[in-house]
This record gives C-alpha cells, sequence and structure tokens, in this order.
C-alpha cells in the first residue's frame, strides 16, 4: 500500500492499482494555494511516470491536452506567487535605491566635467588668450542651455539627498547594527552586493573584506599576485583613513564586525552599538607601536 | 535566401542561420513564420549550430534546469512538446512566467534545481537540459536525472568553466566534470561551444 501527494491530489494505491483517492475540483487559484501551504514528499519514479494517466483515470481531466492546460495554469498562478514574494522582501528595496545612488554619483560626475569642458571653450572663444580669468564666460552662445545643464546636475544631487535619505530609514529598520558600524550607505552597498541580507549574513568576513575586488582577488588566485586587502569597505572611513601598512589589518577586523552585525541584523534584530568601538579598540592597538617606533 | 531543414525537427536553417517557427516572443528578428535564434543569445542554438546531431525529437517531454527569462525555452517548446521550465531568481523567472503565458507546452517553476522540491509536479521526462552557471552543476544534473529522466533519456548539459573553476583550464575542468556526469549517465560528445561562447561547452549524455 502506497499514497502519494501530487499537485492534483492524493491517491492510495494498493499493487498499482488506485484503490482510493482525494483529487481536488480542477481550480486553478485554490490547487496553486495548496502547494504553497502543504508540504510534498518526493515521488517514487513509477508513481512519477503516471502522473497524467492517473489524472484521467481519477477524471480530474479528460485529455492529455487538458492536463498540460491545468498544470500550466497552477503552475503559472503559483509562480506569480513566489516572484511577488520574493520581490516583497525589506532588502529589495534598498538594493534599488543603494543601486540609483550610485547611477546618480555616475551621472552626476559625467555631467559635471561635460559642463566644465563645455566652460572652457565658450571662455576660450569669448575671449582668447585670457588664462588669468577662471570664471565661466559671461557671453555664451547658449546661455538658457548651459544654465538648464548646470540646473539638472543641481536637481541629480538634490534626488541624490532625497534617496540618501531613504535608505537612511530603511536601513535603521532592517538592518541597525550594520548602520551604525558601516554607516547606511555602505551598509546598503554591502547588502546590495552580497545580494541582500540573508546572502550577507551568511557569508564569511574573508569575502566581506574582498567583496568588490573580484578582479584583483581572481588575479591573485589566477596567477599569484597580491591579495587585495578591502573591496568595497574601503569606503569606510576607519579602513580609508589608516596608514597604509595598517590597512590590510583593519580592513580584516572591520569584515569581521561587519559579518557579525550582518548576522546580529538578519538573526535576532537586536542592536549592539559596541561594534563599532571594538573596531576602534583594534585601530588604536595597531597604531601604538607605530608611535612608539617613532620616538 | 535558401530555406533548409535541419536534422532536429522543427528546427530550421535560414541561409545560415537557425531559426524555428511560431510567434516572437523577446523582440528577435522574424521572417513570415519564422523566428530567428541567435547563437550569441543561446547555448543550444550555439551547438545546433555546431552540431545536428543533437537527439531532440518533437515528441519529448523537457526539463529546462536554469531557464532564465525564457530565450532558449521559447524556441525549445517550438521544437518539443512540452518544457518543464526551472528558474531561481525570481527577477528573470518573471520574464519567464510572462512568455510562458504564451506558450501552450511551458510550465514555469519557480524552484531551486540544487534542492529539487518539484517532484510531487514534474513527470518523468524525455530530456533533461541545465544551462546553470554553478560550481556544483555536475551534481545537481545528476540529482535531476536520478530523479526525473526515464531510462533511455537523454541530457544536454552546458557547462560553464569559469564558474567551476576560474583558476584552471577550460579543458581540464570539462574533464573531470565529464568524469562525474559518466557516473550515472553515458557519455555521447562534447562540443565546445567556441565561438559563441567562451569557456563553455556541451556534453550530450544518454541514461541506459
Amino acid at each position: 500500500m502506497t499514497i502519494i501527494k501530487t499537485w492534483f491530489g492524493e491517491i492510495e494505491l494498493h499493487d498499482d492499482k488506485i484503490v482510493r483517492s482525494n483529487v481536488l475540483k480542477a481550480d486553478a487559484a485554490a490547487m496553486a494555494m495548496r502547494l504553497q501551504k502543504e508540504e510534498f514528499a518526493d515521488l517514487d519514479k513509477q508513481y512519477r511516470g503516471r502522473l497524467r494517466e492517473m489524472a484521467i483515470q481519477l477524471r480530474l481531466v479528460t485529455s492529455e491536452h487538458d492536463y498540460i492546460s491545468l498544470l500550466r495554469a497552477v503552475a503559472i498562478q503559483r509562480a506569480k506567487e513566489q516572484i511577488t514574494t520574493a520581490f516583497a522582501r525589506p532588502d529589495a528595496r534598498i538594493m534599488e535605491l543603494i543601486g540609483g545612488i550610485d547611477d546618480i554619483d555616475e551621472s552626476i560626475n559625467l555631467l559635471s566635467e561635460r559642463l566644465l569642458e563645455w566652460d572652457i571653450l565658450e571662455f576660450e572663444i569669448s575671449r582668447p588668450g585670457d588664462l588669468t580669468e577662471t570664471h565661466a564666460s559671461q557671453s555664451t552662445t547658449y546661455p538658457a542651455l548651459q544654465h538648464e545643464f548646470a540646473e539638472s546636475i543641481e536637481r541629480l544631487s538634490e534626488l541624490r539627498k532625497k534617496i540618501a535619505g531613504a535608505i537612511e530609514l530603511e536601513m535603521h529598520a532592517i538592518a541597525p547594527n550594520l548602520s551604525s558600524l558601516a554607516g547606511e550607505l555602505l551598509g546598503a552597498r554591502l547588502i546590495a552586493r552580497a545580494g541582500g541580507l540573508e546572502s550577507l549574513a551568511r557569508m564569511p568576513a574573508s569575502k566581506i573584506q574582498v567583496m568588490g575586488a573580484s578582479k584583483a582577488l581572481f588575479k591573485h588566485l589566477q596567477f599569484g599576485a597580491k591579495p587585495p586587502k578591502h573591496g568595497i569597505i574601503f569606503q569606510h572611513p576607519l579602513v580609508r583613513g589608516s596608514p597604509l601598512s595598517k590597512r590590510g589589518k583593519i580592513a580584516r577586523t572591520m569584515a569581521a564586525k561587519l559579518a557579525i552585525a550582518a548576522r546580529l541584523d538578519f538573526y535576532s534584530k537586536k542592536t549592539h552599538p559596541e561594534l563599532l568601538a571594538q573596531v576602534e579598540k583594534r585601530a588604536r592597538e595597531l597604531y601604538k607601536p607605530a608611535i612608539r617606533d617613532q620616538t | 535566401m535558401t530555406i533548409r531543414t535541419h536534422k532536429v525537427a522543427g528546427v530550421f536553417m535560414l541561409g545560415s542561420q537557425l531559426a524555428t517557427k511560431g510567434e516572437a516572443l523577446y523582440g528577435e528578428k522574424v521572417f513570415g513564420e519564422y523566428r530567428l535564434w541567435n547563437p550569441q543569445r543561446s547555448k543550444l542554438a550555439a551547438l545546433l549550430k555546431k552540431e545536428e546531431n543533437v537527439p531532440l525529437r518533437p515528441e519529448q517531454i523537457v526539463l529546462y534546469l536554469g531557464a532564465a527569462s525564457g530565450t532558449t525555452v521559447s524556441h525549445l517548446a517550438n521544437i518539443v512538446s512540452l518544457v518543464y521550465a526551472v528558474e531561481f531568481a525570481p527577477r528573470v523567472a518573471r520574464d519567464l512566467v510572462r512568455m510562458s503565458e504564451h506558450l501552450k507546452n511551458v510550465v514555469p517553476l519557480v524552484a531551486d534545481a540544487i534542492q529539487p522540491d518539484y517532484g510531487h509536479i514534474v513527470e518523468m521526462v524525455d530530456f533533461l537540459y541545465q544551462d546553470i552557471a554553478q560550481p556544483k552543476q555536475a551534481e545537481i544534473a545528476i540529482a535531476n536525472a536520478e530523479m526525473f529522466l526515464r531510462t533511455g533519456g537523454y541530457a544536454c548539459i552546458m557547462i560553464k568553466a569559469r564558474s567551476i573553476d576560474v583558476t584552471a583550464k577550460p579543458k581540464a575542468v570539462y574533464k573531470r566534470e565529464v568524469k562525474k556526469l559518466e557516473e550515472l549517465l553515458d557519455i555521447m560528445c562534447v562540443h565546445e561551444l567556441e565561438p559563441f561562447y567562451k569557456a563553455h561547452a556541451a556534453v550530450i549524455a544518454r541514461l541506459a
């Protein structure tokens, strides 16, 4: 006697013959709901090969064609629900927002450079040879256009501020420890790089340390170049501000604490404000012998 | 332009370009009822361009692991009778589902091929197609073949050497992966997908 549980219902078999069954109504929405709510075990190969046949025998459907169209409707319904759930993760929005900030930064740099070059050109045309004057020219050919160009850059940086504010709010809600240790923006960048807070929480510290330096890391693994000291955690003031000789050590400590912070945020949500102080303490210890050397 | 049939039924050669017949779904070029199939966008097209003896038949049921946005799936659906398309990443699964709504013979599944939890949905299949860039892709192929591939069925596994071991030579990686696959499957042939894909190879195998 075997009981099998399929997407369209439960079937009890005896000597490969169906003795009892509980088959659902051919309603795609209800069937998709059941797929989500209930647990399913793996089927035995011999029964898996008979799914169509049994569905027809049990009068769920009347033909193989109908079997496929019902199964397809159920699967599409279920897939849509799964996709919606996946998008509703709280860190998904943070990842979009920080991506937006990075894109805006890139655009602002690009546009500012262009505007500067444009200004210089107009200046040279209106006052040839006068290299002492550094102000933008008064008489450009397209003053309105140039003004609008500058304004657009201005507007982008306004937008950037607003997005940064939104990230701060979201980060405080879902990753308080990362926010206090790394700052909201760097914390968000780490989450985005890792592909979510859960992935970051599951990452070893060593990987967090070099995340964003994959080119250097693979050069190291493939050709034996020097390993990178830091990836995007370089953006942290404690890492960036440290002397070159200490930077690797501080990056390592920082990565270790970031890993702890991410795990606290994902698994417990309790805040531990002492993490940053611990990294700072380690940094001070590292500096001590260096100071002694100098004296 | 001359139109001839490919050895795989349902696939056509328009001059030197691959095509299948069906509704255009992702912005591909169309000639009448033919949809062009770009070998730079689909590893299966790259394989079919290089090798005509691929055991795909019109009556087959296919389990497709790593369906992504469904570019290849949509062409495969023009060739075979039914495709179970598994994709894990929600962003691309979204495109896959949208495409499935136009294809009467595609069953989209948002699931992880590493832990196949679609055993109560997918029936036994004649063909296992795998295109996932995963270090453990050979193991994943074997696990899925054991569960879903019927005896005498075929498997086509696209190996991406760069996601298995970046430091090793691609050829060495193929060899190692083929050896793993041999534990369950009989290897029929291995084709590198140059010049369409760098460091990729297609393994065609059979479950005895």
